[in-house]
């Protein structure tokens, strides 16, 4: 499965569980509708780390990283690219 | 991973508790009474660069591994008794692990050498009199305007405040955002027109360790007094919380220690029916809980410290160990103030000191209920 699609299905199953929406798409904003709340961000930077095998470090914690799915895939694939060099 | 100690961090666990011991306790019982901060021992904590531990040498610091930091504190809370100075101690080194990872070079020039030298204490301002555990809804607001910001709020039972050269503040930098994303940490020097303090609290422990109230009214503070970027403020804080629940448990560690060897001391030698009381199971039960607890944080908490050392993400597990290490904290303090009967309930036995002080600890830094749910949310619960 592609990193996006990944994503987007553990912030469905995961983050959205107490909510009535059920799809996302890619450039939704996920932060301003409160998809994404103070605990939320700490739950998906976790499962990010984990199941990307990847370090999000402080310079990557900003809001515009994880504004949107499309912002998110992006930061995880730049991550792994600078890993795989 | 080995938690074997090296000779010379067998060495400086054992250098800080002679001095802890020689230097910090004399005098305790009156300045806690009095609440009063002990400056002239901050003065020699930061003569043995106990302020300038976790650090890069090029900004005074010691260059220490997070590890060797935390040993450093568990010695210094195992040695000295005067829990509020360790705290004022632990506060400033989170203080200054914030700006060291997330502060420009300026700030870590201008801030970090002073700080290590004990010539600048810096207090983060984050609670407020209407958010405690619920951060997000705090009402600080830092508007930006051409050449500054202008801070206008108050904060509530800040550590280090009253003695503090240097504010580190979460305010909303942009209310536009009704999300963290809103949020943003910026230094504010005390010198600055608009800052002012309440009157230092009186509290039920950690008496020696200064809080109060700080008001900002209409502050003007640098556009280059932003630590990281704007919008940052909660990452900033939810990262400097994983620190700060890994330091403050070594403390909680280097005192249950200190509890458990004054329990096993008193058991063992203060005679009833005939025979030492510690020959009693309801009495030796509690120190071997005691036991059992001290030797699981110790085992976790230098997992995480060195894990931490790895730059490893540690919510879940900083928060489990701030748990566990607080709650069997005051759990021990209540044992050992049973345990030694009619002298435990004396002022005059140290006892009652440690359990006041105890209380605080499934308080700050999170409380033992926030915690829980951060550690529920992340076992997606």
């Amino acid at each position: 499965m592609q990193t996006k699609e990944k994503i987007r299905k553990f912030l469905i199953s995961d983050l959205l569980q107490d909510n009535d929406i059920s799809a996302i798409s890619d450039d939704d904003s996920l932060i301003d509708s409160g998809i994404i709340d103070s605990h939320g961000i700490m739950t998906l930077i976790a499962y990010l780390e984990k199941e990307f095998k990847i370090k999000i470090g402080p310079e990557h914690l900003l809001p515009e990283n994880f504004e949107s799915l499309m912002a998110i895939s992006n930061l995880v694939n730049n991550l792994l690219t600078d890993k795989g060099k | 991973m080995d938690f074997n100690l090296s000779e010379e961090q067998k060495q400086l666990k054992s250098t800080i508790i002679n001095f802890a011991r020689n230097e910090l306790n004399q005098g305790l019982e009156e300045r806690e009474r009095l609440g009063r901060f002990p400056s002239e021992l901050w003065k020699k904590c930061a003569a043995l660069n106990l302020l300038a531990l976790p650090f890069e040498e090029e900004y005074g610091g010691c260059g220490f591994s997070f590890f060797n930091t935390v040993l450093a504190i568990e010695a210094l809370a195992y040695g000295c008794k005067d829990a509020g100075l360790v705290h004022a101690v632990g506060s400033t080194l989170i203080s200054g692990l914030l700006i060291k990872i997330f502060g420009t070079e300026n700030q870590k020039k201008n801030i970090l050498p002073k700080l290590c030298r004990g010539e600048l204490i810096a207090a983060q301002a984050i609670t407020e009199p209407e958010a405690g555990s619920d951060v997000m809804s705090i009402q600080t607001r830092a508007i930006k305007a051409e050449n500054n910001y202008l801070l206008d709020g108050r904060k509530m039972f800040i550590s280090n405040a009253p003695i503090a050269d240097v504010f580190l503040v979460l305010a909303i930098t942009n209310p536009d955002r009704k999300s963290f994303a809103a949020h943003s940490f910026l230094l504010c020097e005390k010198f600055r027109p608009g800052v002012s303090l309440g009157k230092p609290l009186e509290k039920l422990g950690l008496r020696t360790l200064q809080n109060s109230e700080v008001i900002f009214d209409h502050c003007e503070i640098p556009l280059e007094n932003l630590i990281g970027q704007e919008g940052q403020g909660m990452f900033i804080f939810n990262e400097m919380m994983e620190w700060e629940r890994i330091l403050f448990a070594a403390c909680h560690l280097g005192t249950l220690t200190r509890i458990l060897e004054m329990c096993l001391k008193y058991a063992t030698e203060r005679k009833q029916f005939g025979q030492p009381i510690s020959k009693f199971q309801y009495i030796s039960g509690k120190i071997a809980r005691m036991k059992i607890a001290e030797e699981l944080i110790r085992t976790y908490l230098y997992r995480l410290a060195i894990s931490k050392d790895q730059n490893q993400r540690l919510t879940l597990e900083a928060s489990v160990l701030k748990v566990y290490a607080s709650e069997n904290l005051k759990t021990a303090c209540f044992e050992a103030l049973q345990l030694h009967g009619g002298y435990g309930f004396m002022l005059e036995y140290e006892i009652q000191r440690d359990l006041r002080d105890s209380l605080a600890s499934t308080i700050y830094s999170g409380t033992s209920e926030i915690n829980l749910q951060i550690i529920s949310k992340l076992l997606r619960l």
